[in-house]
């Protein structure tokens, strides 16, 4: 029998009965939704992914120190030796660190290097392992300064911090909590931050600690309705006032650190001034170079922060491991739904293939006819496989309508989806295949009747 | 015995000592008992018997439906017994025209493609098999019902359907199980006269039948009572058989 007439009546057997058609397709219907919705939140995932590390530079190393306890045993932040590095302004360390290129090569590990208060807290010999991470330290500007001087292989260096206060002004009604962001003038580059409207914080602006701002998109729209409006404008933080000098772009969302559109950005030493003081807890970020020379860098970054302070151990943060952490997660996540979607299509294949073995028996006498009539084994196959396939190519499609339905329905529950053509040609492939891997048996069984049997059947 | 094999080379179909026995559980039926049968070309043979004769199962072997335990069977010149499946499947569509008593169309095809279905199977396209049976269609006065259901057709009219299917492949022998069984008195008529028309065409016909009445539109008239074959009253041999 020639395809096309094969096809024809294929289409004859599943045109008469189209609801229990739908019907044995339901479970295919769920397995090729399912693929789609899979690879749609796959990619939704991979595309969250780089969109928050897309500001993000793939040299970026993150240095923070988690420990000590600024509250504990009376001695709050504030008190702390470390936290004396901002109480007096641009003082800081500076007598403290007069270390050269030679000494910091030298190892020079000594509290006698250190006679800035710092080492009040080192005991030496043995105890000093113990106590290690046990002290309060501030990362400041001079740590920031010594790893520009001493490492190599850095293209750019900052420290930034991140706070929540009050905020006032504009179209408020009343105070809004905001984080609020310490930083100096090279963040905006090397965050890859862009402005909307005005100028990012500067040099000068920093060391002056003026009250000045650059509004996050979403903080500008929030406050002020646009960022037209927000510049020049000045906003409430803590009760101060401060002058919108710039609005960024919008950016997105970021995988980790401070989000640039819900953020009001302040120079660094103002916000220590006025909002902080010594309990800030800055980050230190250094872009490598070279990004396979990330891990160098690091290291060469923890040896100079060794000698300033070598009873601590600081959390390092490259954004390759964050980006190779979420990416890892968003795999997992793809996996489980793919097993999920792997097991949805077996059941939807038992499905067919038990509506198949009730259709070869409600269709033994037909069969028996065809056979009567000189249909061969082949086409007998070929035609309920054929049918097999068909059916579940339309539950594919209906699968796919049906992905398209719920991809809604999954973006409004917080889901980022991705529909891609992609996902829809695998899903009607897969019902395709697993149609006809199911059909095969019943396919085959009704091939191999005996023809006087068959047309015996009722 | 020189006649015996003029008329074995002079028939369209030949059987020579064929049985069939079928296992009832632990009993063992012997259906057929030893049947010899010629029939020659242009013939109209009726195959009168009770049921239970074994009738039927004679028909399925003679329409290559079903096998037999022993014996040989040579159908326009091809020996049966030694065919495999595959050219039994050609046989049945090109040697063989089926008329069944309960009709046995597809009811899920119109007319048309139920009676252009054999024509399909040999490779034509719906549309040179719908060319190649207009005539038979018109014969049997089809041409305004091709694109009914069967559902949608009387008895008479599904078996003049069944007809026509059995016709558009000009089959060597047209083989009919109780084909007016079915149908009223006037449609049982209308479909014997038919049989004698094609028959008087040239077609062969073999017709199962238990009805008397119906058997004596046949030229030639074997009885089956009790697995064995008779004709006037005496058990068909190969040398009396014709």
């Amino acid at each position: 029998m020639k395809p096309n007439e094969l096809l024809r009546l294929v289409w004859i057997n599943i045109t008469q009965n189209k609801f229990k058609t739908v019907l044995t397709s339901i479970g295919i219907i769920v397995g090729a939704a399912t693929i789609v919705m899979v690879i749609a939140i796959g990619k939704g995932g991979q595309a969250d992914v780089a969109e928050q590390f897309k500001n993000l530079n793939a040299g970026a190393i993150d240095i923070s120190y988690d420990g000590g306890d600024r509250e504990r045993g009376g001695q709050s932040a504030e008190a702390s030796p470390g936290g004396g590095n901002f109480s007096g302004g641009e003082g800081g360390f500076s007598g403290g660190r007069g270390r050269s290129p030679d000494e910091a090569g030298g190892g020079v590990l000594n509290g006698d290097s250190f006679p800035g208060g710092r080492m009040d807290f080192f005991g030496g010999g043995s105890d000093m392992e113990e106590r290690i991470n046990q002290e309060n330290i501030t990362l400041d500007e001079d740590d920031v300064d010594d790893i520009e001087t001493f490492v190599s292989g850095i293209s750019a260096a900052t420290i930034s911090y991140s706070t929540r206060s009050s905020v006032e002004g504009g179209e408020l009604d009343e105070a809004q909590t905001y984080t609020i962001a310490g930083v100096r003038e090279e963040y905006a580059q090397m965050s890859n931050l862009s402005l909307a409207v005005g100028e990012f914080i500067a040099e000068s602006e920093d060391e002056n600690k003026d009250k000045v701002c650059v509004l996050g998109a979403s903080v500008a729209e929030e406050i002020f309705g646009s960022a037209i409006d927000a510049y020049g404008s000045v906003i409430y933080i803590d009760s101060r006032s401060y002058v919108v000098n710039g609005v960024l772009s919008s950016m997105g969302t970021v995988a980790s650190g401070i989000s640039p559109d819900d953020s009001i950005f302040i120079p660094y030493a103002t916000g220590v001034k006025y909002l902080v003081g010594s309990s800030v807890s800055p980050t230190i970020t250094v872009i490598a170079e070279d990004v396979d020379n990330v891990e160098q860098v690091s290291k060469d970054v923890a040896k100079v922060l060794a000698q300033t302070y070598p009873n601590a151990e600081f959390t390092y943060e490259d954004a390759g491991s964050k980006m190779e952490a979420a990416s890892a997660s968003n795999e997992i996540l793809t996996m489980l739904l793919i097993a999920m979607a792997a097991i949805v299509f077996v059941v939807g294949g038992i499905g067919i293939m038990n509506v198949l073995f009730v259709s070869v028996k409600e269709r033994t006498n037909e069969i028996g006819i065809l056979k009567a009539i000189g249909c061969s084994r082949k086409n007998i196959l070929f035609e309920f496989l054929l049918e097999a396939a068909a059916i579940s190519l339309i539950g594919g499609i209906l699968g796919v309508a049906a992905s398209l339905c719920a991809a809604p329905v999954v973006e409004y529950l917080g889901v980022r989806v991705e529909l891609s053509a992609a996902a829809f040609l695998i899903a009607l492939l897969f019902a395709v295949i697993t149609g006809t891997i199911f059909g095969f048996y019943p396919a085959y069984k009704a091939s191999r009747l005996v023809p006087v049997e068959a047309l015996g059947a009722e | 015995m020189e006649t015996v094999e003029r008329e074995e080379r002079d028939g369209i179909i030949t059987l020579r000592d064929v049985n069939k026995s079928y296992k009832m559980g632990e009993n063992v039926l012997h259906v057929l008992k030893d049947i010899s049968l010629t029939v020659k070309k242009g013939e109209y043979l009726a195959v009168l018997g009770p049921s239970g004769s074994g009738k039927s199962t004679l028909m399925n072997i003679i329409g290559c439906m079903d096998v037999m335990d022993s014996g040989a069977y040579c159908l326009d010149g091809v020996e049966i017994e030694k065919a495999k499946e595959k050219e039994l499947t050609g046989i049945r569509n090109q040697k063989i025209g089926f008329i069944f008593q309960k009709y046995h169309l597809i009811g899920t095809y119109n007319v048309l493609q139920n009676i252009v279905m054999p024509l399909l199977m040999r490779g034509m396209t719906l549309k040179e098999a719908r060319e190649a049976s207009m005539d038979t269609i018109t014969m049997l006065g089809l041409a305004e019902r091709m694109e009914h259901k069967p559902n949608e057709l009387s008895g008479g009219q599904q078996q003049r359907v069944a007809i026509a299917r059995a016709l558009v492949g000009q089959p060597a022998i047209l083989l009919a199980d109780e084909p007016t069984g079915a149908l009223d008195q006037e449609s049982g008529k209308e479909v014997l006269k038919l049989f004698d028309r094609l028959n008087d065409m040239g077609n062969t016909i073999v017709m199962i039948t238990h009805d008397l009445g119906v058997a004596r539109h046949a030229g030639r008239v074997v009885r089956i009572v009790d697995g064995k074959l008779y004709e006037n009253g005496v058990t068909v041999q190969p040398d009396a058989a014709g």
